[in-house]
């Protein structure tokens, strides 16, 4: 195997074959997304060329004819790792192989040493590091996805009894993480670095350092794993409590419980003594604070009067003050109309335009500007057909906002047309 | 004793004082010397200050138990108990609006016009409601969702199951009583051997 990869000419030809090939991927990204989504991406997606190049690319397969194409597994983890899905995503807990792998590495890097292929040495060299840092990538992406799943309370299922079978799956893969850790055994490792101090520090002294850390993080994680399962589980346990007991009331309505304050030992639940009133009052015994209660007292008779007689006026007056008010609101209601039509007189004597605004300034008006203009546009449109014809009515008016299509009107100007005939026909 | 006064005020009241009820007096009562000094001060009125089992709820109990305090701690346990089924179905009436895992607990918050909203989409909750809210202890007479589920949160309230921050918004907070109300079933299902199965049972509700 070594010796293939060992070929210029070869490792070449790779660099070619796997731009091609991830550009291939890049341009089929909708449809492979959705594949990944949906299980199968549609026959229709693809053109039958595209859907060749990526079957023979290894990034698809069709398990019947009839059927769809799927994702292969690597393509899907990649996604799954890329858009840390952790419902697709899985973790590669095998570390014997790559033990294996550094092992046969290093056989082969000494005998190109004693060959004297420096070339073929070099390149052995490469792939140990390659194969050291997988080694080390995978915990660090199998302890990046289990901080990542713990973080988000493992958001990504929706039901407690998901998360909580989610929780010890992913407890079960932290125990084969650590199984695996164990599994390097740096003496060896040291055999294998033996007289070679590039190695050495590779294979010993960053693996070591490497390794240490993972496990310390792992130990971490299947700490704080455990703490949230016994989070999970008591909710899961409080919640079934109140159905359950809820349900067993509700079967057994003359449930009585036992006699709990008449044990010799009253249970500490159940010892809550009822509220006691806090309440105080004047005290006659004391002199000092006599000329307190005196003051109290007046003014407390005070209030007593003024509420009767409150009371009685407001029960006698009733009736009349409704009349009175009614009269006062009418009265305002003519005044607002007589200015009114004093400003379309005004209007009518003006040779130029008047605003209705202005006039309420100029005739010190105290009607709110903007009950004024109602009554003006009122005023106006209940005139006759022909008199409204004598003015021309303008509305001064702009958009509440950019985006708001409604009219603000802000002013309104009216002028006398002399000619209202041959206005209409102009 | 003076600086202590709103405190003792409300523990004379019957109230019960969690971080979120009372998150002042809350941290008073975690200073075990403040806790004693309390316990002298009450022992002529013979109380003293207890916890539930983890602390998270202080309330007055009484020191020495006599013919008399027997009496009125079982009169005081048939109330919560003649409550307690419509709490129960009330927590369980959340838990299924709010589509959650987990029974309410102290420091929830509850969006009542959430509920509200959801209820009168669905059927069943309407009726879960209706009953609810007939019931002797909520007491509602009214005939709309709204109504009944505004009624329902004022007697909660007014029990000290849940906290209401500003009156005029509809927003809720769960107290420290309530996870103190769970204790209590749980005290009782085991005091009891009331065989609750530990799967969840088929509801047959209506």
């Amino acid at each position: 195997m070594a010796n293939d990869f060992s070929d210029k000419h070869h490792v070449g030809s790779l660099y070619e074959v796997g731009v091609e090939r991830l550009a291939l991927v890049g341009k089929h990204a909708k449809a492979l997304m959705q594949g990944y989504l949906q299980g199968e991406v549609e026959q229709e997606a693809l053109s039958e060329q595209a859907a060749r190049k990526l079957i023979a690319a290894r990034v698809l397969y069709q398990p019947d004819d009839s059927l769809g194409y799927k994702l292969r597994q690597p393509v899907t983890q990649l996604i799954a790792a890329m858009v840390t899905d952790e419902n697709r995503r899985q973790i590669n807990a095998d570390v014997a192989d790559k033990l294996t792998q550094i092992k046969a590495r290093v056989e082969s890097f000494r005998e190109a040493q004693r060959g004297g292929d420096y070339v073929k040495a070099e390149l052995q060299l490469q792939l140990i590091h390659e194969t050291v840092h997988d080694l080390t990538g995978q915990f660090e992406e199998a302890i990046h996805s289990l901080w990542h799943r713990l973080n988000s309370n493992f958001g990504f299922v929706s039901s407690l009894a998901d998360k909580i079978r989610e929780n010890s799956r992913a407890q079960g893969q932290i125990q084969r993480l650590i199984a695996g850790l164990a599994l390097v055994d740096f003496n060896e490792l040291i055999e294998f670095a033996e007289g070679h101090a590039g190695l050495r520090k590779l294979l010993v002294t960053k693996l070591q350092v490497q390794l240490n850390g993972h496990h310390g993080s792992l130990l971490e994680v299947q700490k704080r794993l455990v703490e949230l399962m016994g989070r999970f589980r008591e909710q899961q346990a409080r919640s079934l409590l109140v159905m359950n007991m809820a349900s067993f009331l509700r079967q057994h309505p003359n449930f009585m419980v036992g006699d709990y304050s008449y044990r010799s030992q009253v249970p500490r639940l159940v010892n809550q003594a009822p509220a006691m009133p806090i309440a105080a009052a004047v005290s006659l015994d004391q002199r000092a604070q006599q000329p307190l209660v005196v003051s109290l007292v007046q003014q407390l008779y005070k209030e007593l009067q003024l509420k009767a007689s409150v009371q009685q006026a407001t029960s006698n007056s009733e009736q009349v003050s409704v009349q009175q008010k009614d009269q006062e609101v009418e009265a305002r209601q003519q005044q607002l109309k007589q200015d009114t039509e004093h400003f379309f007189l005004a209007a009518l004597d003006s040779p130029t335009p008047c605003s209705a605004l202005d006039y309420l300034v100029e005739q010190q008006l105290e009607w709110p500007p903007e009950a004024w203009l109602f009554q003006v546009i009122g005023e106006y449109n209940s005139l006759p057909r022909a008199q409204q014809q004598l003015f021309r009515f303008q509305r001064e008016e702009a958009k509440a906002h950019v985006f708001n299509e409604l009219m603000i009107i802000h002013d309104i100007t009216l002028a006398y047309v002399a000619e209202p005939a041959r206005q209409r026909s102009a | 004793m003076i600086q202590f006064r709103p405190l003792l005020e409300t523990l004379l009241a019957g109230q019960f004082i969690c971080p979120v009820s009372a998150p002042e007096h809350y941290k008073k009562l975690q200073d075990i010397a403040i806790r004693e000094a309390i316990d002298d001060y009450l022992q002529p009125l013979n109380r003293r200050v207890a916890s539930s089992d983890d602390e998270s709820v202080y309330f007055l109990a009484y020191r020495d138990i006599d013919n008399n305090e027997r009496d009125l701690l079982k009169q005081q346990l048939s109330v919560v108990m003649s409550s307690l089924l419509p709490l129960l179905e009330w927590l369980t009436y959340v838990q299924e609006v709010q589509g959650s895992d987990g029974a309410l607990s102290a420091g929830d918050t509850l969006k009542l016009q959430e509920l509200i909203l959801k209820t009168e989409d669905n059927p069943s909750l309407r009726q879960r409601l209706q009953a609810l809210a007939t019931d002797k202890f909520f007491n509602s007479q009214a005939d709309s969702v709204d109504a009944q589920a505004r009624q329902i949160a004022k007697r909660l309230v007014e029990h000290g199951y849940l906290l209401q921050p500003h009156k005029e918004r509809l927003y809720f907070q769960v107290t420290g009583k309530i996870d103190y109300l769970i204790e209590l079933v749980r005290f009782i299902k085991d005091e009891e051997n009331i065989p609750l199965s530990e799967e969840q049972v088929q509801e047959d509700l209506f």
